[in-house]
């Protein structure tokens, strides 16, 4: 782990929706097939973060340099980084009018102008991989939040990223279809992808996170391994949110 | 026999639970039935002594205006081409069921009955025939072997079809646009005003939803100024005002009155569609558009291939809707001095003598020519919500 590279830098990241002042000023790094969990209370800024890597919130001062590109308001840097960085939703935001196949292919088509037959046989291995492959031809709306939220993820596969970022995946689905979704993501952990995900599913986190960022009130407040955090967390704030969720 | 006092029985109940369950509700369907009665009566009376040789005299002004005499030919064409294309797109698309069939038959035995004469008996055996056959052959043949061809080929066809009806129009010496008149005239505009204000009216709806305030702004300000005058007063000004002010370049002071109408109803129908499709834009979830930036799509990949395929099936009965609408509000040419369909049915019996006071059976067939082709886009408008209706959120 010491060895691979930093994937992801990020330097002193502030961001401001009128007013309310979402991130002050964050700073961290991400390191090559490391698994990083974010958590925190609601309104912590969590989700921001996330979303200003692959600059769905544009930030306001900071630097965020992905896989050796920064973040800023040249065009052709945000395409080299959205296509090397995959999201997945709390909503599935899947595509409805467009079949599983479609909503799969559209991006690898569209973007990497692939054939159709070559996405397709793209699209059907990542539907194996996330295992739904007979559900290829129906509609978003036929399939169950689980099975929605596994096409998410091989949608955003099929762009084959270096970076896979998890807005709480888990969070709009119920209880019994929690496990399907976790095991894909595990799966993908140990494949060796980058990952950061916003969680509160702790049991997962623990037994997948390499490494662990606790938010609140738009600061950084602990970061450290799951053990740590198990253990000994530092700070009062840490401790109390654990407590409350544990 | 049993059958037959189970329907009685239960037809008496369902009478006697939906009509009379109180004394208010029988009252008011008593007073319902002689209103209904009344009127349905007064139809009948009318219909008895309603003389059609009104209509029978005037049918080719009714159909074709003032288009001189020898250029029927035209009207048969432009009908024949218009039905192989509907019948085609229903054998590829589509599928009518028994009740659909007796509604065309219908339809088309009265249309029969009002336009048809013994010296047109061929040209409709014809129709009949060409709006049948193409059915059939596209059902059987062409939708078994050669769908996605003869799909791309009719879409191809459909695109085309002012065009096409232009050149039958005009090939061969054909009368000036300012002939054109009765129901081929309303057909004819209302074509060119949908097919060339709905891709106006889509770049003017994404532009007001746009995020570049010049666009917003431009958009906004032709959508508001176009809508905020009554369809009259731009016809009106494209007659009077529009020569008077505008340098006469391209030969724009001389173009027929038509085309100016043409004109005057596409801008006018682009600023209705502008906003039914802005409409449907604000219908689309912001997660749409979010899932489509994170996968790298480019704005113009998004806008034609999630956001507007979305929108536009929302916006369905509305668009066609305006579309109707459209449709009827053709008639105002008549203040441009064109003879559309409703100013021949209005003026016939005004100044033949011997038609006097038989404004009722020119009007009744006028307003039949404009409800069928407004049923059969609202129809339309119903499949293509059933056909797209798969994956709705």
């Amino acid at each position: 782990m010491k060895n691979k590279k930093e994937i992801i830098i990020t330097e002193n990241v502030e961001k401001s929706f009128g007013n309310f002042q979402a991130l002050k000023g964050i700073t961290a790094t991400v390191k090559e097939s490391e698994v990083v969990v974010v958590f925190g209370p609601s309104g912590s800024g969590k989700s921001t973060y996330i979303r200003t890597l692959n600059r769905l919130e544009s930030h306001d001062s900071g630097r965020i340099i992905i896989d050796g590109v920064e973040l800023n308001d040249d065009v052709k840097n945000l395409e080299k980084v959205r296509s090397n960085v995959g999201m997945v939703f709390q909503s599935f935001n899947l595509f409805p009018h467009l079949s599983i196949l479609g909503n799969i292919t559209l991006a690898p088509r569209k973007v990497k102008r692939m054939k159709k037959k070559e996405a397709d046989d793209l699209a059907m291995g990542l539907l194996e991989r996330v295992g739904i492959p007979e559900q290829a031809e129906k509609f978003p709306t036929q399939l169950s939040g689980g099975q929605q939220q596994r096409v998410a993820i091989a949608r955003a596969l099929a762009m084959q990223p270096k970076i896979m970022l998890f807005d709480e995946p888990t969070s709009a689905l119920d209880p019994e279809m929690i496990k399907e979704v976790l095991d894909v993501m595990r799966e993908l952990a140990d494949s060796g992808m980058t990952m950061i995900c916003v969680t509160h599913e702790m049991g997962f986190a623990r037994e997948v996170a390499d490494r662990f960022l606790f938010f609140d009130q738009g600061l950084l407040i602990e970061e450290g391994s799951p053990d740590h955090f198990f253990s000994n967390p530092k700070e009062d704030r840490t401790k109390l949110f654990l407590s409350q969720i544990l | 026999m049993r059958l037959i006092n189970e329907i009685t029985r239960d037809g008496f109940f369902w009478i006697k639970e939906n009509l009379f369950q109180s004394y208010l509700n029988s009252l008011m369907t008593l007073l319902i039935v002689v209103f209904i009665g009344y009127l349905f009566l007064d139809f009948l009376g009318f219909l008895i002594n309603a003389d059609w040789t009104v209509v029978e005299v005037n049918r080719r002004l009714l159909l074709l205006g003032r288009l001189p005499l020898g250029n029927e030919i035209r009207g048969w064409l432009i009908l024949w081409f218009s039905m192989i294309l509907i019948s085609s797109s229903i054998g590829i698309w589509g599928s009518p069921n028994i009740k659909d069939f007796l509604i065309i038959f219908i339809i088309s035995l009265v249309i029969f009955f009002i336009f048809g004469t013994l010296n047109s008996i061929y040209h409709i055996l014809i129709t009949y025939l060409i709006s049948f056959s193409p059915y059939f052959f596209s059902k059987y043949f062409l939708r078994k072997k050669y769908f996605e061809l003869s799909k791309r080929v009719l879409i191809f066809s459909w695109i085309l079809i002012i065009p096409i009806f232009i050149i039958i129009l005009l090939i061969g010496n054909g009368p000036k646009p300012n002939l054109w008149g009765g129901f081929l005239l309303n057909i004819i505009l209302a074509s060119v005003a949908i097919v060339a204000g709905f891709p106006l009216g889509l770049i003017l709806g994404l532009g007001r939803a746009s995020s570049f305030p010049v666009i917003k702004i431009a958009s906004t300000f032709y959508i508001e100024v176009i809508r905020g005058a009554p369809l009259v007063a731009w016809l009106l000004l494209a007659w009077f005002v529009l020569p008077t002010f505008l340098p006469n370049l391209f030969g724009l002071n001389e173009v027929s009155i038509v085309v100016r109408a043409m004109i005057v109803l596409s801008i006018f129908a682009s600023a209705y569609i502008a906003e039914v499709i802005r409409g449907g834009l604000q219908s689309i979830p912001k997660g749409q558009l979010e899932a489509a930036d994170a996968l790298g799509l480019s704005t113009i990949d998004s806008t034609f291939n999630i956001i507007l395929p979305q929108a536009i099936r929302v916006v369905i009965p509305a668009l066609v809707s305006t579309f109707i609408a459209m449709f009827k509000d053709t008639s105002l040419v008549f203040i441009l001095a064109l003879t559309d369909l409703l100013q021949v049915g209005r003026l016939i019996p005004e100044q033949e003598p011997e038609f006097f006071g038989r404004q009722l059976e020119a009007l009744l067939v006028v307003a039949f020519l404009f409800w069928v082709v407004s049923i059969s886009l609202s129809n339309l408008s119903s499949r293509l919500e059933k056909a797209m209706g798969i994956g709705v959120r």
